[in-house]
Parts: C-alpha cells; sequence; structure tokens
C-alpha cells in the first residue's frame, strides 16, 4: 500500500528537501558523464529508499537498473547500424528518465498529502498548482485500486491482464485497460475536488498542520549526498575546469 | 435559517436533475429528508446550500438560496465550508489523505486553527463518534462504512452549523446505516440543522422532522412523519419510494421447489494474504436458484464471491458442476460477477460492440435478441457510458448472456436506486433464473432480498452459521440477520449481524 500512517518506521524527510532531492536527481541524470555515474545515481536512490523502508522497492529498482545497463553495455559492444542506432536513441532517453522516476516512486509513496500541503504553504507556492498536484498525489493510490477491478473485469471476459495479453492483443489489451480507468478517473477526480473544496480547502490564509514538519538533521543529510553527488558528476564533465 | 426563494435551476446541457420554482424555509436545528425517484432534484437541493451550484456545476439559476440571511451564491466555498458540512455518497472518492488522522483534521486544517486547538478537536470528534480504533490508520485500508465515518468526523470537527448528507447510507451495511443513525441523533441534540437526500428512508423515519417529495424538480408535497407513515404501500410504491418502515416488509409464504442440485461446493476453505477468510464451506445449488450473500463488511463475501467465480487463487476443497470437479480457470469460464461499479467491466465503444467483444466469432444474433430481451434494443447505438446506472448493469449481463455464462454472481445490484430501478433489477434477476441460471447476490438490502433471493447464506468470522430459506416461516430470524427492529414494543434497539453497540444513549 502507498503512504499509510504506518509508514512512519523508516527515515523521514521534509517534502521541500524531497523536492530539491528530485531537481538534483534530475540535473545529475541529464549531465550524467558516463553509464557507471548513472548507475552510481541508481544505487543512491536505492539506499535513500533502503532508509525509507521500502527494501523491496529499491533492490528491484536497482536489480532491474543494473540488467539494463549490462544490455547497454553488450549492445554497443556487438551491434553495428541502424539496429544500433534504434536502440542507443531508446535506450538513452530510458537512462535519462529511469533514476527520476524511481525517485518520484519514493517520493509519492512517502509523502502524505497533508504534509505537502503545508511544505508547499510555507514556501508560498501558489494555490492553483498546490491542488492540483495534491489531488494527484491522493490519486496513485486509487489507481492502484481500480487496477484490481480492472484485472478482475478483464479476466472474466477472456482478456488477460498480463504483459503477454499484452504482446498477443495488444489493441484490445490497452482498451481494456484505458477505457475503464479514464471513466473512473474522470468520476474520481470530480468528486475528490467537491470533497477537498466542500471542506474548504480554496481557504487563502496560509493552512496549519497537524503533523508538524520541519527540516532536520537528515534532511541535511540526504540534500548534501544528493548534491554531492552532482559535483562530482559535474567534475568528472570538467565543467569546473 | 436556509431559505429557498423561487429556486429554479437547469444543469448545462442536461434535462434531468433541475428544479422549478421550489420554495421552502428550514428552521436551525429542523431534520429534514429529500426523497424522490432518481433524478427527481433531490441531489441538486443539497448542492444549492453546499455552494456546489453554482460555483462547481454549472448552469441556469434563478431565484435565491439564502443562509442565515447570506446569499449563498456570493460567498467563497470556504467560508460556506465553514457553516454548512457535506457528506456524500461514495466513501472511495471522500477523503483527500491517506491517512486517516490528517483526513479529520483536514477541514479545520483548512481553516487556519492553531496546532494546539487542531489536536483537541481531533480527540473530540474522535470520542464523540467513538472511532478511537479507526485513529492512526491507512485510509485505503478500511471498509466503506469506516471510511464513511472518517469523511463524517472531518466534517464534525469543523463544527458547521448545518450538514447536508447526500445519499450517505448507499454503500452502507446495516450495521453502520444503524450506527450512522447514532450519530445523526447525536447532531440533533446538540441542535444542528440536518439536511439528508436519500433513497432508504426507513433509518430516518425517528428523526427527520419533515419529509419533503419531490417529482420532477417540483415540490410535490410535505409530510410529516406520521403522514408519510401512514401511506398505503400501494401509493408510496407509486410515488416510487422505498419502504418507510422494513418491519412491513415480508418474504413470499414458499417457494416453488427446486430441482436437484447443481453445482456443489464441498469443505472449501478460502485464504486471503495467508488469513483465512472462510473455513470448510459447504453447499449445494440449484439450476434457477437465487442466493443472497449476507455479512457485515470483512466477513468474506467479497472472497467469496471472487472465489466461485474463478478469480481468487488462495482457495481449498473442491467445486462440483453437474458432479464435475471446476478447476479455477473452469469456473472462470462458467462464470460472471456484475460488480457494484459496473463501469469496471464495460470496454467497448458501443452497446451492440460491447455485447461481441472479447469474443472469437461471436454470435451475433444471439447478440440481437439478447439485447431484445432485456430492453436494450433502443440503446443499441449508444455508448455504455451514457446510459444510466440500471441500464449498464443490463448491458453487463447481456454480456453474461451472450458469454453463455451459467453462474452469475451480483455485488450490490441495488446500492443507490429508488424503488422503480430496484424492482426493474428483481425482474432482471427473475428472468435469469427462469433461464436456469444459478444467482449469488451480495446485498444488504432487506427489501431487495425478500423480493429476489429463495434463500440467504450468512457469513460471520470465517464460518457460514446460517443458510435461511427466504419465507415467511423464517422471518424472525432473517429480521435479526438485517437487523430490522419491529414496532415500538422493542424500544430503538440497535444491532445486528455481530457488532451492536448501543452508542449515544
Amino acid at each position: 500500500m502507498m503512504g499509510g500512517a504506518s509508514s512512519r518506521r523508516g527515515l523521514w524527510l521534509d517534502p521541500r528537501t524531497k523536492i530539491l532531492l528530485l531537481l538534483f536527481c534530475i540535473l545529475s541524470a541529464m549531465m550524467a558523464p558516463s553509464l557507471f555515474y548513472e548507475l552510481g545515481l541508481v544505487v543512491l536512490i536505492g539506499l535513500l529508499g533502503v532508509c525509507f523502508g521500502k527494501w523491496k522497492y529499491a533492490w528491484k529498482g536497482v536489480l532491474f537498473y543494473a540488467l539494463i545497463v549490462l544490455l547497454t553495455l553488450w549492445i554497443m559492444d556487438t551491434m553495428t547500424g541502424t539496429w544500433r542506432t534504434m536502440f542507443i536513441a531508446f535506450l538513452g532517453l530510458f537512462h535519462k528518465v529511469y533514476p527520476c522516476g524511481m525517485l518520484s516512486g519514493i517520493v509519492l509513496s512517502t509523502t502524505k498529502v497533508s504534509e505537502f500541503l503545508s511544505a508547499m504553504n510555507r514556501i508560498h507556492a501558489p494555490k492553483k498548482l498546490v491542488i492540483p498536484l495534491a489531488v494527484m498525489l491522493r490519486y496513485v493510490p486509487t489507481i492502484q485500486e481500480d487496477w484490481r477491478f480492472i484485472k478482475d473485469a478483464m479476466r472474466m471476459r477472456d482478456v488477460s491482464p498480463s504483459p503477454k495479453g499484452l504482446l498477443t492483443h495488444p489493441a484490445m489489451t490497452v482498451e481494456c485497460i484505458y477505457v475503464p480507468l479514464m471513466m473512473a478517473a474522470s468520476k474520481a477526480a470530480d468528486e475528490l475536488s467537491i470533497a477537498s473544496i466542500t471542506r474548504g480547502i480554496e481557504n487563502p490564509k496560509p493552512r496549519t498542520c497537524l503533523v508538524q514538519i520541519h527540516i532536520g538533521p537528515a534532511d541535511l543529510l540526504a540534500g548534501i549526498c544528493f548534491a554531492a553527488y552532482l559535483a562530482v558528476g559535474l567534475y568528472w564533465k570538467g565543467v569546473f575546469g | 435559517m436556509i431559505e429557498l426563494k423561487h429556486v429554479s435551476f437547469a444543469y448545462q446541457g442536461q434535462e434531468h436533475d433541475g428544479l422549478h420554482d421550489i420554495n421552502l424555509t428550514i428552521a436551525d436545528g429542523e431534520c429534514v429528508l429529500f426523497c424522490g425517484r432518481s433524478g427527481c432534484g433531490k441531489t441538486t437541493i443539497t448542492r444549492l446550500v453546499n455552494g456546489l451550484i453554482p460555483q462547481f456545476y454549472a448552469g441556469e439559476l434563478t431565484g435565491s438560496v439564502l443562509v442565515d440571511g447570506q446569499e449563498i451564491s456570493k460567498l467563497p466555498m470556504y467560508q460556506i465550508a465553514a457553516k454548512v458540512g457535506s457528506v456524500f455518497q461514495n466513501p472511495r472518492t471522500q477523503f483527500f489523505n491517506v491517512d486517516t488522522d490528517s483526513e479529520i483534521a483536514f477541514g479545520i486544517e483548512n481553516e487556519t486553527r492553531p496546532p494546539v486547538e487542531l489536536a483537541e478537536r481531533v480527540e473530540q470528534a474522535t470520542d464523540d463518534l467513538h472511532i478511537r480504533p479507526l485513529r492512526n490508520r491507512n485510509i485505503f485500508e478500511l471498509s466503506g462504512g469506516e471510511k464513511q465515518k472518517i469523511a463524517f468526523a472531518s466534517v464534525y470537527a469543523m463544527n458547521p452549523e448545518i450538514y447536508l448528507l447526500d445519499e450517505p447510507s448507499s454503500n452502507l451495511d446495516m450495521t453502520s446505516i444503524q450506527e450512522l443513525k447514532g450519530h445523526l441523533r447525536l447532531l440533533q441534540k446538540q441542535g444542528k440543522t440536518i439536511l439528508i437526500a436519500e433513497h432508504r428512508l426507513y433509518y430516518l423515519m425517528g428523526l427527520a422532522d419533515r419529509i419533503v417529495y419531490l417529482e420532477q424538480g417540483r415540490i410535490e408535497k410535505i409530510f410529516t412523519p406520521e403522514e408519510f407513515r401512514g401511506l398505503p404501500r400501494e401509493t408510496r410504491e407509486r410515488m416510487g419510494l422505498r419502504a418507510a418502515d422494513l418491519a412491513e416488509v415480508r418474504p413470499p409464504q414458499v417457494h416453488p421447489p427446486v430441482s436437484s442440485p447443481v453445482l456443489e461446493l464441498r469443505d472449501v476453505t478460502l485464504r486471503y494474504k495467508k488469513r483465512t477468510v472462510l473455513h470448510r464451506i459447504s453447499l449445494a445449488a440449484a439450476k434457477g436458484e437465487v442466493i443472497g450473500v449476507v455479512g457485515h463488511n470483512g466477513a468474506g463475501k467479497t472472497t467469496f464471491s471472487r472465489a466461485l467465480c474463478g478469480l481468487h487463487k488462495d482457495c481449498e476443497g473442491q467445486f462440483l458442476w453437474d458432479g464435475q470437479a471446476m478447476e479455477r480457470k473452469n469456473r472462470l469460464k462458467r462464470s460472471y460477477m456484475v460488480m457494484q461499479d459496473v463501469n469496471y467491466e464495460l470496454f467497448a465503444e458501443s452497446v451492440e460492440a460491447e455485447c461481441s467483444f472479447g469474443i472469437r466469432n461471436p454470435d451475433l444474433t444471439l447478440a440481437a435478441s439478447t439485447l431484445e430481451e432485456l430492453g436494450l434494443a433502443p440503446y443499441r447505438e449508444r455508448h455504455p457510458n451514457t446510459l444510466s446506472g440500471g441500464q449498464k448493469q443490463r448491458v453487463a449481463v447481456a454480456v453474461s448472456m451472450i458469454c453463455g455464462k451459467d453462474l452469475l454472481v451480483f455485488d450490490e445490484p441495488t446500492s443507490g436506486l429508488d424503488f422503480d430501478s430496484m424492482t426493474q433489477v428483481a425482474g432482471l434477476i427473475r428472468r435469469l433464473s427462469e433461464l436456469g441460471k444459478v444467482i449469488f447476490i451480495v446485498t444488504h438490502d432487506f427489501e431487495f432480498v425478500c423480493r429476489t433471493c429463495s434463500r440467504v447464506l450468512h457469513f460471520d468470522e470465517g464460518e457460514m452459521p446460517g443458510d435461511i430459506p427466504v419465507v415467511m416461516d423464517a422471518l424472525p430470524k432473517l429480521r435479526e440477520l438485517f437487523s430490522v427492529k419491529v414496532n415500538g414494543s422493542e424500544g430503538d434497539r440497535e444491532g445486528g449481524l455481530g457488532h451492536s453497540d448501543g452508542k449515544e444513549r
């Protein structure tokens, strides 16, 4: 399950720190000087995940990325011509996006909506931006729930909700996931918005919060780690001359 | 005080659900129940009072809606929120946080109260509403009734003068409805004004001061509870309303005898996440039987239905069809579940396409005759999403018939339906029974069970302590099962399904 009250066993970081980490991660991935630097970044994110108590997620994420790195090395080594160009182009994009996606997953699953709202208040982010983001944060676990129902419905119609089904009947499988998910999403978005505005989320005064957020030593440490890693990458690339 | 003066409203691009020249004054501390058929405009009235009209739903509005002398449409939403608290129908999309504590505090956080007061108010709401066990939990792991309680607590913590409830019981079991009733009584004691739009009326009879009956957007009549209870059954049903007193609802004298059983379960044990949900269940069912499945939330009804349909993996024991063992794959082929939210199982762009979706070499004549049979032929070209809830349900049933499924499971087919739609669903199920299908219905709806089911299975604490025929002789047992109380002699007894707690008295 995502989030949840019981997930405060591990490390706790201020949502502002998390956004900063995401920023560092994006920059590091963008100007990564080598494949191994990116692997290091993913390992660093994995370590952060472990600190949050998300062992399985971190382990799987790093392992999967390591396999992709091996695949890339093999392609660079053996392939030539059009295939090589195609794969390199695709994998190039993949390597840039993967670390950010992995970190976002950790951030989304460990941030409470109320923490996020009050953090955004502290940095005086405009409400017009914050409310849709908060709805999105809330919506992620809803998709998980929807997906369970949709899987059942597909099975009863003899459409397999597995990667194999996607390969053998791509159009139908996509339709089966996409149509009900869209229907559920548009309804849920409306109802969530109503639930929040009828409880006064649009109040222009800065919101208070039951859970007090504050920047502590852990935030500093995590920030320094990611900033240092970015600096190493920049040095490697010779930005500092 | 709430005043509606010559209010008319029409939703943009929509004919039904509008209102015409509504005049109504509601005094402080009054409890008013709005009822009528689906689309009569009862929900629209609540939206006028909490400001969602015109601020969220666009349309043509004339007349004025005043709360304590202030024009609602001129106030910003967050100021209305402090006066008027709203609880809605769907527990799944009413909460904004993932953990319960933050959710209870959500409204008062928006009111920017200081942190010390936040904690105090959350504690107060927890004690008043008896929800201590729900504190500090992940909301996604709660049942529908528990989610609804958290939504209610969040509004309660804001302490508004007016409470609006829009079909709050649609997704609740009998026990949760009794608890909701207790909470409403608490509000009444505190002198709050309560407005409720509802289909299920029986639980509000002791609470409502006035009952407003709407028809096609007009206030047709305003009853006192005494007048309303005195309505003959035929009149009430002609008005499209559900029973006002469940004690008057009765099962039939006898059911026609059933043929020999075709489906058999032998010593079936079901587990969910390594926990035993149901232990060694055995039962047999014949063709044409309609079997109700009841039990409070978490008793294993969902796991049972999913196992019947071959969707649940972790089960032991035997499922037999005509004496032949059915593996999971066979069950999946033979059965179909009509989900509570039927939108999840409609995939195609038209009703006709839906009927042949996913079927290799579809039988088009069978599809056409099935649509005819279920009264869906006129909607052949329509997108399933443009149909009403009841029609969507029929499309799902049509699909099951075309796929030749013999075993059907309905999950809460009547949640949020008015009397007319409920009788239509009952008719549909009778037709399916005549066609020789074996039908299971997971439901909390006593009225519906009495109309359709031949017997009910009762699940509790991992066992199946009851397999009760729905006939007059078994009436006391059935009433106990659905916690139906009979007239004043037993006082205002609350309870049923093993979870009775006499709160707030």
